[in-house]
């Protein structure tokens, strides 16, 4: 699991470890723009994404002598990003309570596999990062965790702090609740027109 | 889609399907759901449509739709220049504080204590370096030593592991700390004795350090080293080789002292004779006529009586003095008032400065006339140098704070956090504020407990310093609102404490407000930090636990939502 487009620099992480900081410039040039895109996907604003991205590298230096040098770089960062970016959206959630939990309660409809289809068809990329703002932050960084940085269901289950056989449940919910969102957005669209 | 009933229900749901894409199906099942969304046109349709779903969610998280901003791009450069700012700025800052604490305070001590003649003697050399007060101060000087030590060790292993491995830089730091540690102590032999009434008899020798505590001590024999002494009533008869460190509420020396006497008492009373220096705290002090004092002696008391002899000079502090007896040195004394009588015998000059003028019998033999300098009590906020003092202790805090915070924010947020739940934090403050001195003096009286009470001093007197500093930040947060920002915590910590000051400076000076006002500050200020230590301490219970309420997970092959559309 890499950053997209990214092969693991093995020697400046090595010496980045070592506290070299070069090595440390290097990684951070290296890293930081998937990191934000991360965290712009995960987190509700662009300066939350770029505190967050800020962070993340601060809190990277102290935590890089934990990395273990068998396994992949990225998946290791991708992991600390999702730990802090969902810890920043759970002391949101905490303090605003903007979110309630009754909707994971909510049985979900069996979707109309022709409407889902055509629902899929037309709409673009662009109009998915924008459903993806309306989303509540747990289906968000679902999504983010599992189609961005390609983490398994045993790293999601452990940075959302739920079972590893609730993933596919979590997943689903968000999938269900990002279709709501296109389309209301397309209803939007609709009576923007008219 | 004209299904009966009986095939409805063997339509595959959706979880089942998202699981199959997702690859999260055992082997069996998965070439089940494959044979069925081969043959089900529905399922089919479905199971395409979640691929598509998938794609389309890959695609939108992907594109690079917006560039990294100028904010990012530029981090790690201001990061490493700011950083260079603050710590360029802290040592500074630092070496100017020094520079002005020497010249402040230490310099024109040294000044003053070397025109009353005490021959480049400091205040500082005195209690510690000069005339041992205690042989503890040795170990603490060590100890201090040691911590310098560690310091530098700590600052190059910083510097070397941006040359060499973490691990080779740890060893060095190791290697150089066990130097330090292997080095062997001075052999020391000590004598403890407690109990209600302590005596060293008259025929009896102690060799060593001797250290008594009890309600009564008395010592008519020999000590052969320092004598170190906690109790009610304290008499020594006898012959101490070393120095004496008392605190009591009573003292007498009626017999020899060879080295130094000092310590904090109620009264002390001097008829013995005393090889070198004495330094005293007390309510009272009298040196009776034939004792003598072979050094020179500083004294704090509210009443000061001087009718032996001194060989050197003679520093003094008191509401009324008198001497009668004969000064080998100079005099300089302050205070509300001084008599000098007919038998006083003064070699070198006499200044005092007090309330009124000195009575001085003519039959006095004083090397000089008295230099009398009329006290005059002068409001410190009359001055500007108390204003200019005031802004640089302020901008000394907050940058001490900057520093706290930089060093360790997440336990400065979660200390700010206890500061805001008011009640707890000010119940826990008065219990510290209170508790750990007294716990300290407790733990000086059992001797061994001495470093552990030297620390928790150090340590209560830091959360003291850093009391005001949380206020501040709580104060800060009130006005502009709370923030997860280190740098936002900082600024609202500045501001904060700030407008604690200017509150706080004028109720300073009505002596109850200001009292109160500071103590309560302080209360706050540290039941918080100690509320903050006693939940980080506190055993996590459940690192992991969800967020959300719990609800039953869903097998991998249940089905999700309700009957599948007609």
């Amino acid at each position: 699991m890499n950053a997209p487009g990214i092969t693991e620099p093995t020697e400046v992480i090595t010496r980045a470890r070592a506290g070299d900081a070069e090595a440390w410039g290097e990684l951070y040039r290296e890293y930081a723009p998937a990191i934000f895109r991360f965290c712009r996907r995960a987190l509700p604003t662009r300066e939350d994404a770029e505190d967050a991205t800020m962070e993340i590298f601060m809190k990277l230096k102290g935590k890089l002598g934990q990395y273990d040098a068998t396994r992949s770089f990225s998946a290791w960062l991708y992991k600390v990003s999702a730990n802090h970016c969902w810890d920043m959206l759970r002391r949101r959630r905490i303090r605003q309570d903007k979110e309630t939990d009754d909707v994971e309660n909510v049985p979900l409809e069996h979707p109309d596999p022709s409407q889902l289809e055509l629902l899929i068809e037309q709409r673009t990329s662009e109009e998915v990062r924008k459903a993806l703002d309306k989303m509540s932050g747990r289906a968000r960084m679902a999504l983010v965790m599992r189609y961005y940085s390609d983490m398994s269901y045993d790293e999601i289950a452990d940075a959302l702090g739920v079972r590893r056989a609730f993933v596919g449940v979590v997943l689903l919910r968000a999938r269900h609740e990002l279709r709501q969102a296109l389309e209301g957005n397309a209803a939007l669209a609709a009576g923007g027109a008219s | 889609m004209n299904e009966t009933p009986e095939e409805k229900m063997k339509h595959l749901d959706e979880m089942t399907l998202l699981l199959y894409i997702e690859r999260q199906l055992d082997r069996a099942r998965g070439l089940e759901v494959s044979a069925h969304t081969q043959e089900c046109d529905a399922c089919g349709t479905l199971l395409r449509a979640l691929e598509r779903e998938s794609r389309l969610l890959t695609r939108a998280m992907l594109e690079e739709d917006e560039p990294l901003p100028s904010r990012l791009a530029q981090f790690q450069e201001r990061a490493r220049k700011s950083m260079q700012w603050i710590w360029g700025l802290v040592f500074g800052l630092a070496a100017t504080g020094v520079y002005a604490l020497y010249t402040g305070y230490i310099q024109p001590w040294q000044t003053e204590l070397e025109k009353a003649g005490f021959g480049g003697s400091n205040l500082l050399g005195l209690l510690i370096f000069q005339g041992a007060m205690w042989k503890g101060w040795q170990s603490m000087v060590t100890f201090l030593e040691v911590l310098a030590m560690v310091t530098l060790a700590g600052l190059g292993a910083m510097f070397f592991r941006r040359r060499i491995r973490r691990g080779s830089a740890l060893a060095l730091v190791f290697a150089g700390f066990c130097t330090v540690l292997a080095v062997p102590p001075g052999a020391l032999a000590t004598e403890f004795r407690k109990g209600d009434s302590v005596k060293v008899e008259k025929d009896e020798t102690i060799k060593g350090d001797t250290y008594l505590t009890g309600a009564r001590v008395r010592v008519d024999g020999t000590v052969d080293g320092d004598l170190i002494v906690f109790c009610q009533s304290l008499d020594i008869g006898g012959h101490v080789t070393g120095d004496v460190l008392t605190f009591s509420q009573s003292a007498r020396v009626t017999g020899q002292v060879d080295g130094n006497i000092r310590g904090a008492n109620n009264n002390l009373t001097i008829t013995g004779t005393i090889g070198k220096n004495v330094m005293v705290f007390d309510e009272t002090f009298t040196l009776e006529p034939g004792a003598k004092i072979g050094g020179s002696l500083t004294s704090f008391a509210e009443g000061f009586g001087l009718e032996g002899s001194v060989g050197r000079d003679v520093l003094a502090f008191f509401a009324h003095g008198s001497i009668a007896g004969k000064i080998e040195g100079a005099v300089r004394a302050k205070g509300d008032s001084l008599e000098i009588g007919s038998t006083a015998v003064i070699e070198g000059p006499v200044r005092f400065e007090g309330h009124k003028q000195p009575e001085v019998s003519s039959s006095a033999k004083l090397a000089s006339p008295v230099e009398f300098k009329y006290f005059e009590k002068k409001h410190d906020y009359q001055g500007s140098d108390y204003y200019i003092w005031r802004v640089i202790w302020t901008a000394a805090f907050i940058l001490f704070g900057m520093v706290l915070f930089l060093l360790v924010p997440k336990f400065a947020r979660e200390t700010i956090s206890a500061a805001e739940s008011y009640g707890a934090p000010i119940g826990l403050g008065i219990l510290v504020f209170f508790g750990v001195p007294i716990a300290a003096i407790i733990a000086c009286f059992t001797v061994v407990g001495i470093p552990l009470a030297i620390f928790t001093a150090g340590f209560w007197i830091l959360m003291v310093c850093c009391a005001e500093l949380v206020v501040g930040a709580v104060v800060g947060n009130l006005i502009l609102g709370r923030t997860t920002d280190t740098w936002g915590t900082i600024g609202r910590m500045a501001l904060g404490f700030v407008i604690v000051r200017i509150v706080y400076t004028p109720l300073g000076h009505v002596h109850v407000l200001g009292i109160l006002a500071g103590l309560g500050i302080w209360m706050w200020g540290m039941g918080a930090i100690s509320l903050a230590l006693y939940r980080r301490f506190q055993p996590v219970i459940a690192p992991n636990a969800p967020s959300a309420p719990y609800t039953p997970p869903m097998p991998p092959n249940t089905t999700v939502g309700g009957p599948l559309p007609a």
